[in-house]
């Protein structure tokens, strides 16, 4: 344990909001929290954050869906988040605005009795839907296919595939209704069934009705990482479908088969879930950024805000998947969980490449119940870089599209273009700016912005394997940290081919890698050192001001 | 604008007309509606085409429903070797004529004919239909180019002369150029 991490605290502003740490020894989750207040750490806003900051769904179900989310200080503070039950998160959903969409609508038109056979997909809609999906199905009896190391099967309560990972649905059938016998059965004794752990695997099941989620894994994580990430995918479908409307589907027509009404968004899936194998920011629940200097980042933001229409709740730019300016509408705030998802949209599909598009997409966190129009494209076509307008109106694609043009216009007119093409070039720092020796990488999230900044990884993790090896690690780090029956604040972990720190307190996370050689005295000062720098370069890493309309 | 079901060809047949390329290899949806630009010559006058490419999934269809009235021509597709996106056809006929302008220039396309060997939707079939419905039909491919230019000028012709209107001209006739310069898929294979 680092348990005397937080001694040297040189680098703290003296502006007396810090926790009393003098000499403390951070005993496991029994001592204090040393480090700085909310909203004074590296990488926290001036003027509020851009993220949701609210008691959140996730912080209701927070002991089985694990901690990575974003958090609200009242919630940490105070009421413990164990009072999380089903029936309070859908007394929350129920208390939701129920507005149906034309779809929904044209559901029901379709589900009324005289039509029922047409639900039905023919022999041939089937094979042309598993054409669609333009992934090549595996044969679900070979050894290959369950030589997986994470396989994910999303069912309906019918037992109805829905979706799965690898291999066709229709030949998982028999296995998906396997599945759902093992949680109907257990339901019938009033418990529910969470996971099994047998023979190196980890069989997690998720429940949200009228959805089951279902992962199978040979991977290091916890139950709780497996866990979250099958809500990912089940706020990806809510995405897609919103909570109303799936609700609506399976109250008409319980066996419903779902996956026509998802054909075409088997690849959305696909990529969130390899997103989350090497991508931090699920991890986190927080967001990166592009590393930008202040002044060219608030040149674009302003041209952002200035380029508003009535119908505009946020405009975002990214690149990759990176934030570059995000500007929000008075007084509305984006979860990240939302923003993740429409990072996962825009890099799944090169369709965006070319002209503008225009879809209806639901932020669940936001409000499940209903769908916002987002205009997506691409400002030029060989830079990274995606503009995303995401607006309340159907109807209103040419306003926004205006909106795009007037953004363009500003931007050329500030004379910032020049400066973000160069900092395209460079999306991503070296560790060796902070000038440690023995550090190689690390992850740095300030809690009340819901940002993250980290290094790019660089050798020995060169390998895919080994950067996912990495990610495992912090993985691991993350899930002792926040285990909810037993968090951890510091973590020294020597390995034999690297050594880890995480250190966890009100105001941030961070987690460190070292060479295997260093010590840990070493790697203590050597936080000190980093979180200097990472004050030195906040205003580059993160988005300190952020804008609204 | 572009309607038909998921996987007939709509996006690619764009990419044909636009940029005169086949998007080979793996399968890519459309997600909502896109929108492009497209200058065309004729007649010696320059055309601005406005083309919106749809998806055809179901769950995107109101957002297609909102934007059928804006348009003024419509390309209908369905995939020659794809039964089920030949029978879906009146279905689509359907929604166009409840969400579209009544003077809407609409045109059958059967995509896909270079997959001569898969071929499921005889070329009578689509020539019934059409003229069962009083519109334009002709047989395209995304692949080899096979009448996309076609499909694409002969709709600009139209949009042009009506918006237009010279006194003096000739009405042009949609159908009868069609049938004019349409070419059957087999002369590009001999």
């Amino acid at each position: 344990m680092a348990a005397d991490v937080h001694k040297k605290k040189s680098w703290e502003v003296p502006n007396g909001s810090l926790a009393p740490g003098d000499g403390q020894h951070a005993e496991r989750s029994e001592s204090p929290t040393p480090g700085l207040a909310q909203g004074t750490e590296p990488g926290a806003g001036q003027e509020g954050a851009m993220f949701v900051h609210t008691r959140s769904y996730e912080d209701l179900t927070s002991p089985e869906d694990g901690a990575a989310v974003a958090r609200s200080p009242e919630e940490r503070r105070g009421e413990p988040a164990e009072q999380s039950s089903m029936e309070q998160i859908s007394k929350d959903f129920s208390e939701l605005s129920t507005q149906l969409t034309g779809i929904a609508l044209d559901l029901e038109e379709e589900m009324r009795p005289g039509k029922e056979g047409k639900l039905e997909p023919s022999p041939q809609t089937n094979r042309r839907d598993s054409v669609l999906s333009g992934k090549e199905e595996e044969d679900v009896t070979m050894d290959a296919w369950r030589m997986h190391r994470k396989h994910v099967f999303v069912l309906s309560e019918a037992g109805k595939p829905v979706y799965s990972r690898y291999g066709s649905e229709e030949a998982l059938s028999s296995t998906m209704g396997v599945m759902m016998a093992l949680v109907s059965f257990l339901e019938a004794e009033k418990n529910a069934i969470r996971s099994i752990h047998a023979d190196g695997y980890k069989v997690v099941f998720v429940r949200r009705s009228p959805l089951v989620l279902v992962a199978v894994a040979r991977t290091q994580q916890s139950e709780q990482e497996i866990a979250h990430e099958l809500l990912y995918i089940y706020y990806q479908i809510l995405s897609l479908l919103t909570w109303t409307q799936l609700n609506h589907i399976f109250q008409q027509k319980q066996n419903y088969d779902l996956r026509r009404l998802l054909a075409g968004s088997e690849r959305i899936t696909d990529n969130l879930l390899d997103l989350m194998a090497h991508d931090p920011s699920f991890l986190m629940g927080a967001v990166r950024c592009l590393p930008l200097a202040a002044s060219v980042r608030d040149a674009v933001s302003s041209s952002l805000q200035q380029a508003k229409a009535k119908s505009l709740v946020f405009s975002i730019l990214l690149s990759g998947n990176q934030l570059v300016s995000l500007v929000r509408k008075k007084d509305q705030f984006l979860h990240p969980i939302d923003l993740h998802l429409l990072f996962n949209l825009i890099s799944s599909s090169s369709s965006f490449r070319e002209g503008e598009a225009w879809t209806p997409i639901c932020l669940p966190k936001f409000n499940s119940s209903g769908f916002f129009h987002a205009h997506i494209s691409y400002l030029e076509q060989e830079m990274d870089l995606c503009l995303l307008l995401v607006s309340t109106d159907r109807e209103d694609f040419f306003t926004v599209s205006d909106c795009k043009r007037r953004f363009q216009e500003r931007l050329r007119r500030r004379g910032v273009h020049h400066a973000l093409q160069e900092a395209l070039r460079t999306p991503f720092y070296s560790v060796a700016q902070v000038g440690i020796p023995d550090l190689r990488h690390f992850i740095y999230k300030s809690k009340s912005s819901g940002l993250f900044t980290s290094p790019e990884i660089e050798a020995p993790y060169v390998q895919e394997e080994e950067k996912e090896r990495l990610l495992g690690l912090y993985q691991y780090l993350h899930s002792r940290a926040h285990n909810s029956s037993r968090p951890l604040k510091n973590i020294y972990f020597t390995g034999p081919r690297e050594n880890l720190l995480a250190w966890v307190t009100n105001a941030f996370e961070l987690y460190v890698c070292y060479s295997p050689l260093g010590t840990k005295a070493g790697a203590i000062n050597a936080v000190n050192k980093l979180m200097k720098w990472i004050r030195k370069e906040e205003d580059r890493l993160f988005i300190l001001t952020p804008q609204t309309y | 604008m572009l309607v038909g079901d998921s996987g007939v060809g709509k996006t690619c047949l764009l990419v044909r007309f636009k940029d005169g390329a086949f998007l080979a290899g793996s399968f890519i949806s459309t997600v909502g509606i896109d929108f492009r630009n497209k200058v065309l010559t004729v007649d010696g006058v320059k055309v601005k085409l406005q083309i919106w490419d749809t998806a055809g999934q179901e769950r995107f269809r109101s957002v297609t429903h909102a934007y059928y009235r804006d348009a003024h021509a419509l390309l209908l597709l369905y995939d020659v070797t794809n039964k089920a996106s030949f029978d879906n056809i009146q279905a689509w006929l359907t929604e166009i004529h409840e969400y579209a302008q009544q003077d809407v220039v609409l045109m059958l396309l059967g995509n896909k004919v270079d997959s001569a060997q898969d071929r499921v939707v005889k070329r009578e079939d689509g020539e019934k239909l059409a003229k069962e419905y009083g519109v334009p039909f002709m047989e395209t491919s995304a692949k080899s180019g096979l009448n996309v230019e076609l499909a694409f000028t002969a709709i600009a012709k139209e949009l042009k002369h009506r918006s237009m209107k010279l006194p003096n001209e000739p009405k042009f006739k949609l159908h009868d150029y069609v049938k004019k310069e349409v070419r059957g898929s087999g002369c590009c294979r001999s």
